[in-house]
């Protein structure tokens, strides 16, 4: 009966964090996703200056890809 | 995970900052020294010289161009960080508690401390994108912060569409950047326990903010609702968050000596400690600290972050691989997920 409870409970913690990782996720999509709009619409580009910072070192090893 | 010491200040730090790029780290400690070191191997690239009192804070601009350092001085001032040359002073009534530049690098703030005959101050300066212009001597902006007890912290958001500041009584306040305007103020803290630290996430579409409260919470910058909330079990100094896909807070703090009976490393709880950001569960700690944790930072690559300590010390410590495979259960199932979603468009 214990572990039949513990494996309950687990199951509730499991199903906890499932929700709060889509719910984050949902969230950070659409702020992204507004935040490069509106930096479009104000003719800047997608990412800030001190985001750029990163991508320059990755380019110098031959690969330009933003990691976010 | 083995630390680098970086050991060239007398006195304790109060903040350490990484360039943009992750390769160098600046800090300040209360010796009105100013340092620049490689985050790599932990060599001292250069000290900047010219405050006559503690310092508060520091800050460095995306190109890793300008240095901004405030201070008890009653000085802000910025550097050239390549040659080590004071481009500007700025000074003031009291004395300068925060710099921070904008994410674009263009605007700087000063936070004043509030005395006696004097509020606390917010100035926000043009930065000439030339370190052979003349910096102006006058704010476009200026903050006075009367409706609300003392700022603490203060910083600018996405876009710089609005400074967020701390204050010493648990309050988060939203202003418009371009107006000054007080746009919201909320209470995440504990009633009459400082917010002592505020950082950014990468797009600084959200921060984190850490109290005396003992507990430290993720906010939105546009609504300032709060997202989640870290408990730690002594009052805390710091928050960083580590950029994603990560997804970690650090926390940092400890009872100073004077008020923990027993001064045991243990005792006084002089560890960095690690969250999960979405879930909230403590994941680890980091030893090494004599002395409270005044500052934690992370790179802003992500592979390693470091800590300032009461101790004099500035600890470095870069990430083993298995810091950066573990994952919940949920996480790795999300992934699969996703995996699988891209497989079937592409």
């Amino acid at each position: 009966a214990d572990s039949a409870k513990r494996s309950s409970a687990d199951k509730a913690v499991v199903e906890g964090r499932r929700r709060q990782l889509e719910e984050w996720l949902a969230w950070r999509e659409q702020v992204v996703e507004e935040l490069v709009e509106e930096r479009r619409e104000m003719g800047l580009p997608d990412i800030s200056e001190e985001m750029a910072a990163l991508v320059v070192d990755e380019e110098e090893e031959g690969d330009a890809k933003v990691v976010d | 995970m083995r630390p680098i010491l970086l050991s060239g200040h007398e006195r304790a730090l109060t903040q350490v900052k990484f360039s943009k790029e992750g390769d160098f780290i600046f800090s300040v400690s209360k010796d009105h020294n100013v340092c620049a070191w490689y985050s790599a191997n932990g060599e001292r690239f250069g000290m900047y010289k010219g405050h006559q009192g503690a310092l508060w804070s520091v800050d460095v601009d995306p190109t890793t161009t300008f240095l901004a350092t405030g201070g008890a001085d009653n000085t802000m001032r910025l550097w050239e960080v390549k040659t080590g040359k004071q481009l500007k002073q700025w000074e003031f009534p009291t004395s300068i508690r925060r710099v921070e530049f904008s994410e674009d690098g263009k605007l700087l703030l000063g936070v004043t401390e509030k005395r006696t005959g004097q509020l606390s101050n917010i100035y926000v300066y043009d930065i000439a994108q030339d370190v052979n212009a003349e910096q102006s001597d006058e704010p476009t902006l200026r903050i006075v912060v009367d409706e609300l007890p003392r700022v603490t912290v203060a910083g600018f958001s996405y876009l710089n569409r609005y400074i967020i500041t701390g204050h010493e009584n648990g309050c988060v306040a939203q202003w418009d950047a371009k107006t000054g305007e007080m746009i919201a103020d909320e209470y995440p803290h504990e009633d009459g326990a400082s917010v002592t630290d505020l950082q950014w996430s990468a797009d600084r579409t959200y921060f984190i903010t850490s109290s005396k409260d003992k507990t430290a919470k993720l906010q939105d910058a546009r609504t300032l609702k709060v997202l989640h909330t870290y408990v730690a079990d002594t009052p805390l100094n710091s928050a960083a968050i580590t950029p994603e896909p990560t997804n970690y807070v650090i926390l940092g703090g400890g009872q100073a000596a004077m008020d923990v009976t027993t001064t045991s490393a243990r005792q006084g709880k002089f560890e960095a400690r690690f969250y999960h950001k979405i879930f909230e569960e403590e994941v680890g700690r980091v030893r090494g600290h004599f002395g409270p944790l005044n500052y934690v930072a992370v790179s802003p690559d992500g592979k390693c972050y470091c800590s300032g300590g009461e101790d004099g010390y500035v600890r470095v410590h870069h990430f083993d691989p298995p810091y950066f495979d573990f994952k919940y259960e949920v996480e790795r199932e999300m992934q699969g997920h996703m995996n699988r979603r891209m497989e079937q468009e592409l």
